[in-house]
């Protein structure tokens, strides 16, 4: 069997707002492998939760699929586009929660404060498995075991605003991973965790991708929560991937002047004092995306050129990157972009 | 100054006249109120008797996990809050110290615009329905009385100085970025020309490339405006970055202090060491190594702590006196105060040591 679990290409997705058009995700081509880790980085704004709300076909309005597939291969071995799906369908419902599912920053906000974490969790089983209530809340009681929550036979009965955020996270993986999905989406779901609390759901979550053998695509910022747990990274900036590589290249020989500078504008807890190197300006408004590459107004290796030519995704070794200091020879010959 | 270093143990600047702020036995505890009557249950121990001193010009770390008390010990300080109990010795207006936890409520204006905060969330933190020119000069109106000219300038230069244009002074908050709202909360904060500022995590809500801005920026304020912070975050690498010495907290109480490189270098409590530990570190290299200290358990609870020393649930060293002992904080080496009965038999890893590891 292929390894492609889910591919993009050629992704686009835009929304359509009185103030125009904002290119959220413009032209996307990625693969999340069987049983790995794709972390997806960026700063706010690049797209990267987008890219994760459309695998479940989930975007808000006025968000629109421009171009582009999502190619997924469902447990059964049937290929779907996920981009040509009714979001309201049943096709798409039956891989919500069942193939594909979600866990979020901030548990308490996608915790329904109504109802007990063991009918939450049982709604998700009952909705995909054969199962009646009885047996559900046993699945329930044995998931929030698996993720280790303590007395997991007296926690299915209790409110979410009684666990604490590490808690919450736990019981929203437990619910995320009832049905057993090819792959889990994981949009930040540390970044509002202590540090201690984020190293203990970081290992659970390798732990349970090792136990259950889900592929991962982990949405985040924090370059260091990268270098942890993925198996392969893009890097996104405004909308496009700037930087793909596994993750050891990556980390060991950044290639994209933008990934260069989230390395060294971020303090490391291992070093010493010493000056850092922000980047300058900000992440530009998505109505006046900058011409030809969109990093070039924050760039320290800007060259004139990168004003009027757009770059494109070429392979240098392992990576891929989107720079004019790879492309020599388009620059040279000022061929425009593809 | 002697006596009191003595019955209060803390980690104290070098000398006692570059002692701006000397906090001892600082307690604030809110009560748990349940019922109509508004009947008390009990209590939050908050901040219970935390001591330290902030030396004039300096840059000191309050770090700990949520929960631990670190911004209740800020806003003491400012007076959101009357604390329930301690001292907050003010060194900044004449001779004298001046008890800020003591001080009357009409009495704090003077105080409040030589110590200033800077908050962490730059979108709620900036009322929405004023101009900037309103928000940052908003202190100069309440505590100084200034003719509107007077303070226009006032606020532009405050704005110059945080790196941002003063015609910008008519515009609303949500016509900025991020990065721009919290340069405006700065400028608010640094309008009254204060002595001691003091950023609860100032830079956490901010993306990484502006992150490094504005910490370069307060940096660089500190250095021109001889300015004082108490710099508190979660955050043990923008810590690390920006102070001097470090304050560690655990559950409302003191754990370790120290200078900056010593306590990353070597830490003293198990918390420390687990709390570096935890760290995500951009090397993919490192994950392999499995040396990474995995804490058991949750924080504990402040309303219901355990008995003995609070961390002895979760550290791996804990013995029968951890649970039936509280740790005092107390002097280890030089300009160093730790709450851990074993602190000198315990060898811990720093954060460096793990770095080192790999090279």
């Amino acid at each position: 069997m292929n390894d492609t679990l889910i591919e993009f290409k050629d992704f686009r997705l835009h929304f359509f707002t009185d103030e125009g058009v904002v290119k959220a995700v413009d032209g996307v081509d990625l693969v999340a492998r069987r049983g790995k880790t794709l972390c997806v980085v960026g700063e706010s704004g690049c797209g990267k939760s987008v890219m994760a709300q459309t695998s479940l076909r989930i975007v808000p309005k006025p968000g629109r699929i421009v171009s582009g597939s999502i190619i997924y291969t469902t447990k059964s071995g049937e290929v779907v586009d996920i981009a040509t799906l009714d979001p309201k369908g049943t096709k798409i419902r039956e891989i919500r929660g069942a193939e594909i599912s979600m866990i979020f920053q901030e548990p308490m906000t996608s915790l329904s404060p109504m109802h007990t974490i063991g009918d939450q969790i049982g709604e998700v089983i009952m909705l995909h498995q054969k199962v009646n209530k009885k047996e559900a809340r046993e699945r329930v009681i044995h998931m929030l075991d698996r993720v280790r929550i303590p007395r997991p036979e007296r926690l299915v009965d209790e409110y979410p605003f009684r666990l604490s955020g590490g808690m919450r996270q736990r019981a929203m993986i437990a619910m995320a991973l009832s049905c057993n999905p090819s792959l889990l989406i994981a949009d930040e779901p540390t970044t509002a965790l202590d540090v201690t609390t984020q190293a203990q759901i970081i290992d659970l979550m390798q732990e349970l991708q090792r136990e259950y053998g889900m592929a991962i695509m982990f949405i985040t910022h924090d370059l260091g929560v990268v270098a942890e747990i993925a198996d392969d990274v893009a890097v996104m900036y405004l909308g496009r991937i700037v930087e793909y590589a596994d993750v050891y290249t990556l980390f060991n020989a950044p290639k994209h002047p933008y990934t260069q500078a989230l390395l060294s504008s971020v303090p490391k807890v291992t070093v010493e004092r010493q000056p850092l190197e922000p980047i300058q300006g900000m992440v530009p408004n998505p109505f006046r995306r900058p011409r030809g590459c969109t990093f070039h107004p924050r760039c320290i290796k800007a060259m004139p050129v990168c004003k009027t030519l757009e770059p494109s995704l070429v392979q240098v070794g392992p990576t891929q990157v989107r720079c004019l200091l790879y492309e020599e020879q388009r620059v040279q010959s000022r061929l425009p972009a593809d | 100054m002697e006596t009191m270093e003595k019955t209060a143990g803390t980690t104290t600047a070098s000398t006692s006249s570059d002692v701006l702020l000397e906090v001892r036995g600082l307690k604030m505890h809110f009560p748990i109120v349940r019922g109509i009557f508004g009947s008390s249950k009990g209590w939050v121990k908050a901040v219970d008797d935390v001591s330290f001193d902030v030396a004039r010009g300096e840059t000191l770390g309050l770090v700990g996990e949520s929960g631990c008390g670190k911004t209740t010990v800020g806003r003491s300080i400012v007076r959101a809050y009357k604390p329930t109990g301690g001292i907050i010795n003010y060194y900044g207006i004449g001779k004298e110290p001046v008890n800020l936890a003591e001080v009357e409520e009409s009495e704090l204006k003077a105080y409040r615009q030589d110590i200033r905060m800077i908050f962490q969330d730059p979108y709620s933190s900036l009322n929405p329905r004023m101009p900037v020119f309103e928000i940052v000069g908003e202190p100069l109106r309440n505590l100084f009385s200034m003719s509107r000219s007077e303070m226009e300038d006032r606020v532009r230069e405050a704005l110059v100085r945080v790196g941002l244009r003063p015609e910008y002074i008519r515009r609303y908050p949500h016509a900025f970025s991020g990065g721009e709202r919290q340069r405006i909360g700065i400028a608010r904060a640094l309008v009254t020309n204060p002595k001691l500022v003091i950023a609860d995590e100032a830079v956490s809500a901010l993306d990484v490339s502006v992150r490094a801005q504005v910490l370069n920026l307060l940096e660089n304020l500190r250095k021109d405006l001889n300015l004082t912070y108490l710099f508190v975050s979660h955050d043990l690498s923008v810590i690390r970055y920006i102070c001097d010495r470090v304050v560690v907290m655990y559950v409302g109480k003191v754990v370790e202090s120290a200078p900056v490189n010593d306590l990353y270098s070597t830490p003293k409590h198990p918390y420390t060491e687990a709390l570096m530990s935890a760290v995500p570190i951009q090397n993919p290299a490192l994950r392999s190594l499995e040396t990474r200290i995995r804490l058991k358990g949750e924080i504990a609870d402040p309303s219901n702590p355990p008995s003995g020393c609070y961390f002895h649930p979760r550290c791996r060293f804990a013995q029968e006196r951890c649970k039936v002992e509280a740790p005092e904080l107390r002097p280890i080496g030089k300009d160093r105060m730790v709450a851990c009965h074993f602190a000198e038999d315990l060898s811990l890893k720093g954060a460096v040591m793990g770095h080192a590891a790999i090279l």
